[in-house]
């Protein structure tokens, strides 16, 4: 009878011992390997800001748009393009130029030469290397003295804007992505296109 | 076999205070946060990475090495902004068995506000008002969980938002607005003035610090050590600046208003009260039935309850409501600001802290030489009375 009630303890005794240490053990305690994913998934480590599949989205859409403007796809000559830095009006901050490198690759990827962009953040490398040729130091297959370096037909920006919502139910974030091209010549917008993405989260309770 | 088991049974609650008392203490850490920091960082628990991040941020800041605070506070930011869903380290701090200070450091909000507070003053440093922009409106969402009247009642941050919407083509009018209508017992900041192209991020004090307060300790309170500085004066060209706080971080950490996790905590203080005074009840009605029963069936029933009291005084040994008391501590007690416009070319300012009655407190008093660009991107100096001086920029 005795032997019995001892068992029954020593099995409560040993239960409580290992309630007390089970749970100091740490989740992935090998740590997670390297997982290559496309950027335009979303991964396992996220957020409510902005991410690379967002940027992959809303890039492939506008790039997409430009492509079908007339002015760009029945223009007579090729049209030049200067990317204008995007404004960032939300609350997360961003490489502002991420969003236009990115459409820029994709127009110069598959516009097969409909549109031409205007390296305007060389300038200074460009009209050094003019200096040189101008000055004879370096030699030149054109007369330096004319000036190449093009005019832009449009202007390509965007603004980010963003509303945030915080509760005790979590976070919301919705951005506005809006991009526009500017004719240069008349400042109209002949093409607008925008993207919406709404991402929520609640934190553990712990951190509330 | 008789022997096996008491012995077991008396090892029982030492094991379990060995696994409730871990130990990560850091071997060889000098007080030089630029030092300690990322050592910390490399070879600390996970869980503190965040809080030696935000430490060795302002340590950087303080010694003028930017790019090193710009980084490390990237990587906290990152972690705050990902901290939503299921967190496995969270989810053990609200279990009974393990402290708070189990989960991830990510800072109570008035931390995480200073982080990105911090990195919006780095984003201006670089040419960015926007990002910088972006920063201090993360900050504010921050601070908005805190009860009601004290909201997102960040004054610099909204000044600072308007501020940066004006050098960005915007209009700051709305941010200027609601830091009218913010209640704060400081004087608020002046009007804008669009044409000031140096910025002036100033503060001074000893921020707030943590502990724990309740029978288990589970009860988070707040004490800010009293700043011999009450104010500063910015001197630059002919000008002298008074400046005064614009905020207060004693006065945010302790008005944000109660936490989910006191509640888990409380529950986890009661818990651990209740089970001892059952183990306490089991124990003693225990041994008085077996020391008063003579016959077998008696004993048995008296050690079966005296190792039941054990069992529930093991169990209330090994829950754990302790409230987390990690704290960034080298934060300032008051933020100051000011925008002031001076002409192109080298200028030299100071920054004078003064104390209650107004006398400089001349061993902290700090020169900046900069340089102010001929370009539209403002110059923006950062000075906390923990500085180097002189500073460079």
């Amino acid at each position: 009878m005795l032997h019995q009630y001892r068992s029954w303890l020593l099995a409560v005794a040993a239960a409580g011992l290992f309630t007390g240490c089970a749970s100091n053990g740490v989740h992935n305690p090998g740590g997670v390997g390297v997982t290559e994913m496309r950027p335009d998934e979303r991964g396992f480590v996220a957020g409510t800001g902005v991410e690379s599949q967002d940027l992959v989205a809303v890039t492939d859409k506008m790039a997409r748009g430009i492509l079908g403007v007339a002015q760009i796809s029945q223009a007579q000559g090729t049209p030049r393009v200067v990317l204008d830095p995007v404004k960032n009006e939300t609350r997360f901050p961003i490489n502002k130029d991420i969003f236009l490198t990115r459409i820029r690759a994709q127009l110069n990827e598959k516009a097969a030469g409909k549109v031409l962009f205007l390296a305007r953040d060389r300038m200074a490398a460009l009209e050094r290397e003019r200096d040189l040729k101008v000055s004879g130091q370096v030699t030149a297959n054109s007369d330096p003295h004319v000036v190449e370096f093009k005019g832009a037909d449009f202007f390509l920006t965007g603004t980010l804007q963003g509303l945030t919502t915080k509760t005790s139910a979590g976070t919301s974030d919705y951005i506005l992505y809006a991009f526009q091209l500017i004719d240069a010549r008349t400042s109209d917008i002949i093409w607008e296109s925008s993207a919406e993405i709404k991402k929520q989260g609640l934190e553990d309770a712990a951190y509330r | 076999m008789k022997k096996c088991f008491w012995a077991l049974l008396l090892a029982a609650p030492l094991w379990l205070a060995g696994c409730a008392s871990e130990n990560h203490a850091i071997p060889g850490l000098t007080g030089d946060i630029l030092l300690d920091g990322p050592k910390a960082i490399a070879v600390g628990p996970p869980r503190d990475k965040v809080l030696w991040q935000y430490r060795t941020a302002a340590g950087a800041l303080h010694a003028g090495n930017y790019p090193m605070a710009k980084s490390y506070l990237d990587d906290a930011l990152a972690s705050i902004g990902g901290i939503y869903g299921k967190d496995a380290t969270a989810k053990q701090a609200r279990g009974y068995f393990h402290g708070e200070e189990k989960k991830t450091f990510i800072g109570e909000p008035y931390e995480r506000v200073m982080a990105y507070y911090y990195r919006g003053i780095l984003y201006w440093m670089d040419g960015e008002p926007d990002n910088a922009r972006a920063c201090f409106r993360s900050g504010q969402i921050e601070d908005s969980s805190a009860v009601d009247q004290y909201s997102s009642d960040y004054i610099l941050l909204d000044y600072l938002d308007g501020l940066a919407s004006i050098k960005t083509g915007g209009d700051g009018t709305e941010a200027l607005n609601r830091v009218i209508k913010q209640t704060t017992p400081y004087p608020k900041p002046p009007a804008y003035e669009p044409q000031a192209n140096t910025l002036f991020f100033i503060e001074f004090g000893q921020g707030p610090l943590k502990f724990a307060t309740g029978r288990y300790e589970e009860e988070l309170r707040f004490r800010t050590p009293p700043s011999r500085i009450k104010s500063a004066v910015l001197r630059v060209e002919d000008k002298a600046i008074a400046l005064g706080p614009y905020d207060d971080l004693a006065y945010q950490a302790t008005t944000r208003g109660g936490r989910v996790m006191d509640h888990i905590l409380a529950n986890k203080a009661v818990f651990k009260s209740t089970t001892s005074v059952v183990g306490d009840a089991a124990l003693v009605s225990g041994a008085l039935v077996a020391a008063t029963e003579r016959n077998t069936t008696g004993l048995a029933v008296g050690l079966g309850l005296m190792a039941a009291g054990l069992t529930s005084k093991i169990i209330s040994a090994s829950t754990t409501p302790a409230a987390d008391i990690r704290c960034w501590d080298n934060l300032p007690h008051y933020l100051t600001f000011s925008a002031v416009s001076l002409a192109p070319g080298p200028h030299t300012a100071t920054v004078e802290f003064r104390d209650e009655f107004g006398n400089v407190l001349a061993d902290l008093t700090k020169t900046i030489n900069l340089n102010v660009a001929a370009t539209p991107r403002d110059t923006v100096v950062y000075v906390s009375d923990r500085s180097l001086t002189p500073q460079n920029r």
